[in-house]
C-alpha cells in the first residue's frame, strides 16, 4: 500500500487496563487513538480487583493514574457506551462503523457532580459491585470512573423527569438517540477482556441456591473498603463474619464436563490473595483453599504461596472437592471431599468459588464482523511466533481475549500489540496528531502579584452546605486578590471564557480556584489560564467539595468556614508561586538492545521497521539465545526454524548494526541521550536501552548423580539428544523443580513442566510404548498449556507426585539408574528402573545482570533477574526513565511471552524515540548551590537516582549535589532531607508550603514578609 | 470496640465551649489526597476541624513542616502516605515513617504530647480509613486539650 | 425530621363516655369546596352522627400528606377520615386524584407499620351530600369502636413501627415517586409514554416496603447498636433482606459498624448532631 493511503491512527476496543495501555503507549508515539468501550466508562476488571498479587497493592491506587491520563491525553478519543458494527479496508486503511448507544445526558454538559443520583428514585443492582450494592436508573459505574459522566439506564428509567430537574448544568437529554460514528484507523487492537465462568452452570457446589456460596468476583467486591461492607468480610445471608472460609479451586477450569478444559491461568493467584486479605481484614477469619495443583509460577509467586502458608496459616487442602450442602438452620456449608484416599466431611461459613475465565459474549460477533479467527476455545488465535497478531492482518490483540492471563501480563502484551499496529503505520507517524499551542506567555516578573479567585458552587454540591458568597467576599479582604466570584459550573466551557475574560480585564497574574479536588480538574484550569497567556504554574485550588462541603454536610457554618481558611491557604501559596518551565531535553532517535535472543533479536527488528536505528549487541558469537536450544515446541512450531528467518531479517535491515561476542562496558547519560562503550571499543550514542539479556538453564551439579552419570541430563540437554535421536531407550523418569522452588531458589521456573510435557510426547511419539514417568510437585501447564499434560496422560505418561521434602533418591546399579519416590497419594515408595533420568532444572539469570545493572541504576531482585518499576502495571519499565526490560532478563517465561514483552518493549522505547523533545517534569528538585556543601545525604533518597555528588566547577575544593532534571521525578524526597537547606521543590517550596501553614493556623505575619 | 462514623460534634451540648482543634494533615498526592477525595465522593462526615496540605510525596514533608506547624499554635499535624510500597515514587514513604518516628521523640522535648503528631497510610481506595483516622485523630486531639503553645507555657 | 404539626390533646370539656366503654378519637380533614360543605348542609339538614369526629378544613383534600396522617397515627388518633370533592369535581381540578394515590401509600404504610388499614378512610363528598356526610361518620365511628383504640402509646413495636411508616412517607423517594405517579400515567413520561398503573404500583409498593423496612431498622438501631439477626428477627424479615439494607443505609451515612470483637457486627443509626 503506498504511504498516502494508510491512516496514522488505531482504534483499541476494549478500555480495560489492557486497551489504556495501548492507547497510552500510541498516543504518546505520535498516533491518533480511538479507544471503544461498550461500558459508559472504562477501566474494566481491574478497577473492580481490591487488591492485587502478590505485591497486594490497592488496585484503585495503582490504576487511577492511568485513567486519568487515558481520559486526559488529547489525542485519545473516548467513544464508551458502543460496539463495533463493520469493520471495512485491510491493513493500514481500515474504516469502522461504530454504533454508541444514548447516555440521554449530554456528555459535555455533565460535570458528573452527580445531584441527579442523589435524588432519582428508581433504585437497581449495581453491576459494578457484582450486584452486591444498588445503584440508581442514572448513574456512574463507580465513583472513579472515567470519563466522570452519568448516563441514564434506559431499561430501569421511568422518565419521571427528576434528574432534568436537578440538573443545574442542563445535562440531561431525554431525548438523545443513538449515534453512528465512521472512524479511519490505519490499525485496530482488539483488548475486550474476558467474562467469568457462570458458577451456576457447577450445580453441586450451590451457587445461587445457598446464599453464602459467592464467585470470586463478588468476594473481590466483598473484600473491597468500595464494596458493599465496606471492607468487612461478611456473610450475605445473615451479615456474620465468617470463621471458616472455603476457597473452591478450578470452577469452570480443567473440567472438560461442565466448563472448560483450559487452565484459568489466575485464580490460584487470586484465592490465595483473597484468603491473605481476608485474613488481613480480620484476624479469626480462617481461610482454606481446596486445590488440584497450585498455579503459582510467575514472577515471586512461590515466595507468596509460602507466605500465605507460613506466615498468614491459610490451609492448603489438595483435593477436588465433590460436592456442597448447605444446612437449612445456619445457613453453614459443608464440603465433601477426598484427602489422601479418604473421604472428608468439612463445615464452613462461607465459600467462595474461584471461577474462570471465559472468552467475553461478544468474541463470536466480533470474529464475524472483523473476520478474524477464534480458537477451539473461542478465543482470539495466535502463534507462539506471533502472540499479539490475530489471523487477519492490521487487526492485533492483547490481553486476556487471545487466552486467559494476569495482569502484568496483559500489561506487556498491550504494549506488545501498541507496537505492532504502530509498525503497520509507522511511515504516516504524527500526520494525525495535534499540538496544542498557545499564546505566547505574559512575564509576571517583578510584578505585585494580582489574584483572582473563583469559587464554585458546582450546583448544589458545594452551596447546599457553604455559603459560598460569604467565601467570596472573604476572599475579597485577603491581600493582593483583585478579584473574587461565585461560579455556578467553574469548570463548565462558559466558565473558562469567563476565567481568561477577567484574567484580562483585571490583568490578573495568579488564578485561584475553590471547588472540587485538583487531581481531576487542576489540569482544566491550567490548561484555561495558559490559553490566557499565563503560565500554567501560576495557578492554585481550594478543595471545598470533596474535601469541605461533602464531608461536613451536617455542618454548614464549620464548613464556611474551613472553605475561607482552605481559600485563604491557596491565596497565600499563590501570591509566592513562580512561572516554573518544563525543560526540554533533545532525544537521540536510536536504540541499544543488550541480548541477541530472540527477545532482543525481536525488539531489535520491530523499532528498525518502524525506522529507528538500532544496535543488538550479543556477548556470543552468534545470534539466537535459549530458543533454538528448545529443538521443538508443544504446539509442533519449529523454534529452529523462526530464529534462522529472525536472523535473515536481522542481517538484511539496514538499520540494525549487530555486534557479536562483546558486552557493554560502560553506559553513561539519561533518557534520551545515553553514551555506551563497548568491550571492544566501540561507542554508540542512543536514547534508550532495551535489557534483554535472557537467562540460563541451571546445571544442577551434584544433585541427581548429574555430571557423575551420562545418563542423567537437563532437560534441553535431552531434547538435544532427542532430537539427533541419540536418546534412545525403553524407560525414562523426569524429576520436576530440580533447583527451583528450594530455599535458596524459591520460585518457579515456570516453563519446566511444559517443556517435560513437550518431551515425554515427543518420545511416545516415536515409541509408544516407552515407559514415561513424571514426578512432580505440582504441574503447573497453565493455560492452554493444560491441554499437552492431558495428552501426555492419555497417551500413558505416569505422574506420580511427591512432598516437596521428600526429594525422590537416584542411585546407579550395575550400571543403570534407580529412582526411588515415596508417593504422596499411597505413601510408600515406588522404585523405578530406567535408561535416562531427565532433570527438569530450572532457569537462572545471567551473571551480567549484576554488572549491568549499576551501570544503568536500575535495581535486581534477590534472586539476579531485573526488577522493573512495577510488578503490576510496569513490567516493562525500570523508574530510570528510558531504560527498558524484556524476555527471561525479568524472569523465566515461554517463547510467546518473551515476544510480547519484546515487542512491549519497543512499544515503550518508541514513547520516547518518536519524539524530538522530551518534556521534563516542570516540579522538579532545584539546588541553590551556595548552599550545598556536598554532604550528599540527599543523593541515596532519591529512588530515580537523579542526584549526585560532583566537583564544583568553579572551585576545585568543594563538592556539589547536582539535580539531573531529565531523571527527577518530583517527588521531593531529597529535599525533606537536605540538612542545608540547599534543596528545594519547584512548585512546593519551603516557603509556599509555610505560607500555607502560617494561613491555615491564621498566624498573624508582619506585612513585609508577604512580599515574594 | 470503636464505632465508626459518629460524629463528635457534641462537645458543645456540655455548654462549655472549648476552641475548636486546629488540626494540619499533610497528605501525599497519589494515595492519601485520593483517598481523602473518595471520602468527599462517598459522603463521609467527618469533623470540619482539619486542615490539609497536598504534597507530593510524604516525604516531602520536612520535618520543619512540622515544627514550624506546631510552633504556629497547631494542636495536631497527620501525615498521610502510601502504604509501604503503594508509594508512587517507589520508597518515599519508607523515609517519611523513619521520620515521623524521630520527630515524635523530638516534640516530646518541647514538651507536646508525641500523640499530637500522627502518621497513618491511606490508600487511594480508602475513603473509609481516612474518615476513621480523622475521627479518631480528633477525638485524640480534643482529649489532649489546647497545644501547650496556645496555652502560652512556651 | 421536622416537628410533629398536630398532636392530639384529650378535651377536658368533652363527655366522657360511660365508665370503661371506648370512645374513638378520630379526625376528619375535609376539603373547604365540598365535603365541608356537604358536613354544613348536613347540620342544616339537622342529620345526626357521633361526636367523634373532630373536623379540620383544608382547601383541597390533597393538602394532607401522608408524613401528616402517621404523625397523627403516632401520635394516638384512633382513626382519620378524609373528605375530599368527587373525582372530576375538584375545584382546583385534579387535586383529589393526587389524593387517591397518596392514599394508597398510607394505606401501605399503615398496613407495614401493623395498624390496621381500615383506621384510615377516604370518602367523596359533595357540598349536596348531607346525608352522606352522616352516615360515613357514623359508619367509620363504628368501624373503629370496633377496632378498639390504638395502642402506639402502650406498645414499644408498634410505636417504632409507626415512627418508621412516618419516616418512609417523608423519604423523598417516595415523595417523588407518589407525586409523580398520577402525571406518569395520565400525561405520560419525559419520553411520551403513558405508564401502565399495574406496573407503577407493582414499583411503589416495592419502594414502599423496603423505605419501610429501612426506616425501621434506623429507628431500632436509634438507641441501640443491633446485628442483623436481631433486627431480623424483630422486624420479621429474612436477614439477607435486612443485610442488604444495611449496605444502603451505610452507602448514605446513616448507619455505622460498631466493630466487633467478635463474629456479629452490630450497627447503630448515626444521629446527625453538631452545630447549624
Amino acid at each position: 500500500m503506498a504511504t498516502s493511503d494508510k491512516v496514522g491512527a488505531v482504534m483499541v476496543v476494549g478500555g480495560g487496563i489492557s486497551g489504556m495501555q495501548s492507547a497510552l503507549d500510541l498516543a504518546d508515539s505520535g498516533y491518533k487513538v480511538y479507544l471503544v468501550e461498550k461500558q459508559p466508562s472504562i477501566g474494566g476488571t481491574m478497577a473492580q480487583l481490591d487488591k492485587t498479587f502478590p505485591t497486594n497493592d490497592c488496585a484503585m491506587c495503582i490504576m487511577a493514574p492511568k485513567l486519568v491520563a487515558t481520559g486526559r491525553h488529547h489525542n485519545i478519543d473516548l467513544i464508551t457506551n458502543a460496539e463495533i458494527a463493520i469493520v471495512d479496508g485491510q491493513a493500514g486503511n481500515f474504516t469502522v462503523t461504530v454504533k454508541q448507544h444514548a447516555f440521554r445526558v449530554d456528555t459535555k454538559k455533565c460535570t458528573g457532580c452527580g445531584s441527579c443520583a442523589q435524588k432519582c428514585p428508581i433504585e437497581t443492582t449495581n453491576e459494578y459491585d457484582e450486584n452486591t450494592k444498588m445503584r440508581k436508573a442514572i448513574y456512574v459505574r463507580y465513583p472513579q470512573a472515567v470519563p466522570l459522566v452519568y448516563a441514564i439506564d434506559a431499561d430501569k428509567c421511568i422518565g419521571c423527569g427528576i434528574c432534568a430537574e436537578e440538573c443545574k448544568a442542563k445535562a440531561v437529554e431525554y431525548d438523545q438517540k443513538e449515534k453512528v460514528l465512521e472512524v479511519k484507523v490505519g490499525s485496530i487492537i482488539l483488548s475486550p477482556g474476558f467474562d467469568e465462568f457462570n458458577p451456576r452452570l457447577k450445580t453441586e457446589y450451590g451457587y445461587g441456591v445457598c446464599k453464602n456460596v459467592v464467585s470470586s468476583i463478588e468476594f473481590e467486591r466483598l473484600l473491597s473498603a468500595t464494596g458493599p461492607y465496606m471492607g468487612t468480610v461478611l456473610r450475605p445471608s445473615d451479615g456474620d463474619i465468617p470463621e471458616k472460609i472455603a476457597f473452591i479451586q478450578c470452577v469452570g477450569s480443567r473440567d472438560e464436563h461442565c466448563g472448560n478444559e483450559y487452565c484459568s491461568s489466575v485464580c490460584c493467584m487470586y484465592s490465595m490473595k483473597q484468603a491473605v486479605i481476608a485474613k488481613e481484614h480480620g484476624g479469626n477469619i480462617k481461610p482454606s483453599i481446596f486445590f488440584m495443583d497450585m498455579r503459582a509460577f510467575g514472577k515471586e509467586f512461590d515466595e507468596y504461596y509460602n507466605r500465605a502458608q507460613n506466615e498468614y496459616g491459610i490451609k492448603f487442602v489438595r483435593s477436588r472437592v465433590a460436592a456442597v450442602s448447605e444446612d437449612p438452620k445456619t445457613k453453614n456449608l459443608t464440603l465433601k471431599y477426598v484427602e489422601k484416599g479418604e473421604p472428608k466431611e468439612e463445615e464452613f461459613q462461607m465459600v467462595v468459588l474461584a471461577v474462570g475465565l471465559r472468552p467475553p459474549a461478544d468474541a463470536e460477533n466480533l470474529s464475524r464482523i472483523m473476520k478474524f479467527r477464534l480458537n477451539d476455545d473461542g478465543f482470539a488465535q495466535t502463534t507462539t511466533f506471533t502472540p499479539v497478531e490475530t489471523s487477519r492482518p492490521g487487526i492485533f490483540v492483547s490481553g486476556a481475549f487471545s487466552a486467559p492471563k494476569d495482569i502484568p501480563m496483559t500489561v506487556a502484551e498491550a504494549s506488545g500489540a501498541a507496537a505492532k499496529a504502530g509498525t503497520e503505520i509507522a511511515t504516516v507517524r504524527g500526520t494525525l496528531v495535534t499540538k496544542k499551542e498557545y499564546p505566547k506567555e505574559m512575564s509576571v516578573e517583578g510584578q505585585e502579584p494580582r489574584i483572582g479567585v473563583f469559587v464554585c458552587d458546582c450546583g448544589i454540591n458545594i452551596a447546599g452546605v457553604v455559603k459560598v458568597s460569604e467565601v467570596v467576599e472573604y476572599a475579597k479582604t485577603l491581600p493582593n486578590v483583585v478579584y473574587a466570584a461565585e461560579n455556578l459550573y467553574t469548570c463548565s466551557q462558559d466558565t473558562q471564557e469567563k476565567i481568561k475574560e477577567k484574567i484580562k480585564e483585571f490583568k490578573l497574574n495568579r488564578v485561584v480556584v475553590a471547588s472540587c479536588t485538583p487531581r481531576t480538574h487542576e489540569p482544566l484550569f491550567q490548561n484555561t489560564i495558559r490559553e490566557a497567556g499565563l503560565n500554567a504554574y501560576l495557578f492554585e485550588m481550594a478543595n471545598i467539595r470533596d474535601q469541605c462541603s461533602w464531608i461536613h454536610m451536617h455542618e454548614p457554618k464549620a464548613a464556611t468556614k474551613k472553605s475561607k481558611d482552605l481559600v485563604r491557604m491557596a491565596v497565600a501559596k499563590s501570591r509566592l508561586l513562580e512561572p516554573l518551565q518544563n525543560l526540554e531535553i533533545n532525544v537521540n532517535p536510536q536504540a541499544l538492545v543488550i541480548g541477541g535472543g530472540v527477545t532482543g533479536m525481536t525488539s531489535a527488528l520491530e523499532l528498525a521497521k518502524q525506522g529507528f536505528k538500532v544496535h543488538l549487541v550479543e556477548k556470543e558469537k552468534v545470534l539466537g539465545g535459549n530458543t533454538p536450544k528448545l529443538h521443538y515446541l508443544p504446539t509442533g512450531e519449529d523454534p529452529v526454524a523462526f530464529v534462522k528467518e529472525l536472523d535473515k531479517e536481522i542481517s538484511a535491515n539496514k538499520n540494525i548494526t549487530v555486534y557479536t561476542g562483546t558486552t557493554a562496558k560502560a553506559i553513561d547519560g539519561y533518557v534520551g541521550n545515553f553514551k555506551t562503550t563497548l568491550a571492544s571499543g566501540e561507542q554508540i550514542d542512543h536514547g534508550v536501552v532495551i535489557l534483554a539479556i535472557g537467562a540460563q538453564e541451571y546445571k544442577p551439579e551434584g544433585e541427581y548423580l548429574y555430571g557423575k552419570n551420562k545418563n542423567v541430563m537437563t532437560l534441553l540437554e535431552f531434547k538435544e539428544k532427542l532430537s539427533k535421536n541419540e536418546a534412545k531407550g525403553n524407560e525414562y523418569v523426569f524429576i520436576q523443580c530440580v533447583g527451583s522452588r528450594e530455599d535458596k531458589h524459591p520460585n518457579c521456573s515456570r516453563v519446566c513442566c511444559t517443556g517435560t510435557m513437550t518431551a515425554a510426547l515427543e518420545i511416545k511419539k516415536k515409541d509408544p510404548n516407552a515407559k514415561v514417568f513424571v514426578l512432580y510437585r505440582d504441574i503447573r501447564t497453565y493455560g492452554f498449556r493444560e491441554k499437552f499434560y492431558k495428552e501426555a496422560s492419555s497417551k500413558g505418561v505416569t505422574f506420580i507426585r511427591f512432598e516437596d521434602k521428600e526429594k525422590p533418591k537416584v542411585e546407579e546399579k550395575n550400571g543403570k539408574l534407580e529412582v526411588t519416590v515415596k508417593d504422596e497419594d499411597t505413601g510408600k515408595d515406588i522404585f523405578l528402573k530406567t535408561d535416562y533420568l531427565v532433570l527438569a532444572s530450572g532457569t537462572r539469570p545471567q551473571h551480567d545482570a549484576e554488572a549491568l545493572a549499576p551501570m544503568l541504576k536500575v535495581p535486581i531482585t534477590k534472586e539476579g533477574f531485573f526488577l522493573e518499576a512495577h510488578m503490576k502495571l510496569r513490567p516493562l519499565d525500570f523508574a530510570t526513565e528510558g531504560v527498558y526490560l524484556a524476555g527471561l532478563a525479568h524472569g523465566p517465561k515461554f517463547v510467546d511471552e518473551s515476544i510480547a514483552q519484546a515487542l512491549g518493549a519497543v512499544s515503550r522505547a518508541t514513547t520516547v524515540l518518536s519524539k524530538k523533545t522530551l518534556e521534563a517534569e516542570g516540579i522538579v528538585a532545584e539546588i541553590e548551590e551556595k548552599l550545598c556543601d556536598g554532604c550528599g545525604i540527599c543523593v541515596p533518597t532519591c529512588e530515580y537516582k537523579a542526584l549526585e555528588v560532583v566537583k564544583d566547577k568553579k572551585d576545585a575544593e568543594k563538592k556539589l549535589v547536582e539535580v539531573n532534571v531529565g531523571l527527577c521525578k518530583g517527588c521531593g524526597a531529597c529535599v525533606g532531607t537536605c540538612p542545608s537547606g540547599a534543596l528545594t521543590q519547584k512548585g512546593y517550596k519551603d516557603s509556599q508550603i509555610y505560607a500555607m501553614i502560617d494561613a491555615a493556623l491564621e498566624y498573624d505575619k508582619p506585612k513585609q514578609e508577604v512580599k515574594q | 470496640m470503636s464505632s465508626e462514623a459518629q460524629p463528635q460534634t457534641t462537645a458543645h451540648a456540655t455548654g462549655v465551649k472549648e476552641p475548636d482543634p486546629k488540626i494540619l494533615v499533610f497528605c501525599c498526592n497519589w494515595c492519601s489526597y485520593a483517598g481523602a477525595d473518595l471520602a468527599g465522593v462517598s459522603r463521609l462526615q467527618m469533623p470540619p476541624y482539619f486542615r490539609t496540605i497536598r504534597v507530593m510525596c510524604s516525604a516531602r514533608v520536612d520535618p520543619e513542616f512540622v515544627l514550624r506547624a506546631f510552633q504556629r499554635g497547631a494542636d495536631g499535624v497527620l501525615v498521610a502516605g502510601c502504604h509501604p510500597a503503594d508509594c508512587h515514587y517507589i520508597g518515599g514513604n519508607y523515609r517519611t515513617r523513619r521520620r515521623i518516628a524521630l520527630l515524635k521523640m523530638l516534640i516530646q522535648q518541647f514538651g507536646f504530647d508525641p500523640d499530637r503528631l500522627r502518621l497513618e497510610w491511606v490508600s487511594a481506595g480508602e475513603g473509609e480509613k481516612f474518615q476513621k483516622t480523622i475521627i479518631e485523630f480528633t477525638n485524640t486531639i480534643k482529649e489532649l486539650g489546647p497545644s501547650p503553645m496556645a496555652r502560652g507555657d512556651e | 425530621m421536622a416537628e410533629p404539626q398536630h398532636t392530639i390533646h384529650e378535651k377536658k370539656d368533652e363527655p366522657r363516655a360511660a365508665a370503661g366503654e371506648f370512645e374513638p378519637k378520630i379526625i376528619g380533614f375535609l376539603c373547604n369546596w365540598c365535603s365541608y360543605a356537604g358536613a354544613d348542609l348536613c347540620g342544616v339538614s339537622r342529620y345526626q352522627y357521633p361526636t367523634n369526629v373532630r373536623p379540620v378544613r383544608v382547601m383541597c383534600s390533597t393538602r394532607i400528606s401522608p408524613h401528616l396522617v402517621l404523625d397523627i397515627f403516632k401520635a394516638g388518633a384512633d382513626g382519620i377520615l378524609l373528605g375530599g370533592c368527587h373525582l372530576n369535581d375538584c375545584h382546583y381540578i385534579s387535586g383529589n386524584f393526587y389524593t387517591e394515590k397518596r392514599v394508597r401509600l398510607m394505606l401501605k404504610l399503615l398496613e407495614d407499620a401493623g395498624v390496621d388499614p381500615k383506621r384510615l378512610r377516604l370518602e367523596w363528598v359533595s357540598a349536596s351530600e348531607g346525608e352522606k356526610f352522616s352516615k360515613v361518620v357514623t359508619e367509620f365511628t363504628e368501624t373503629i369502636r370496633n377496632l378498639g383504640p390504638n395502642q402506639v402509646k402502650k406498645d414499644a413495636a408498634l410505636r417504632s413501627k409507626i415512627a418508621a411508616a412516618d419516616e418512609a412517607s417523608d423519604t423523598f423517594r417516595l415523595r417523588a415517586l407518589v407525586g409523580k405517579e398520577l402525571g406518569l400515567e395520565k400525561t405520560g413520561n419525559v419520553y411520551g409514554n403513558k405508564l401502565e398503573q399495574t406496573e407503577l404500583e407493582k414499583l411503589i409498593d416495592i419502594a414502599t416496603k423496603e423505605e419501610f423496612e429501612r426506616s425501621l431498622i434506623l429507628e431500632l438501631s436509634k438507641d441501640k447498636a443491633r446485628s442483623v439477626k436481631e433486627l431480623g428477627k424483630i422486624m420479621e424479615v429474612p436477614t439477607d433482606r435486612v443485610l442488604r439494607h444495611i449496605v444502603v443505609l451505610r452507602q448514605k451515612n446513616m448507619l455505622s459498624m460498631d466493630h466487633p470483637e467478635g463474629f456479629t457486627p452490630t450497627y447503630k443509626t448515626i444521629i446527625i448532631g453538631g452545630e447549624q
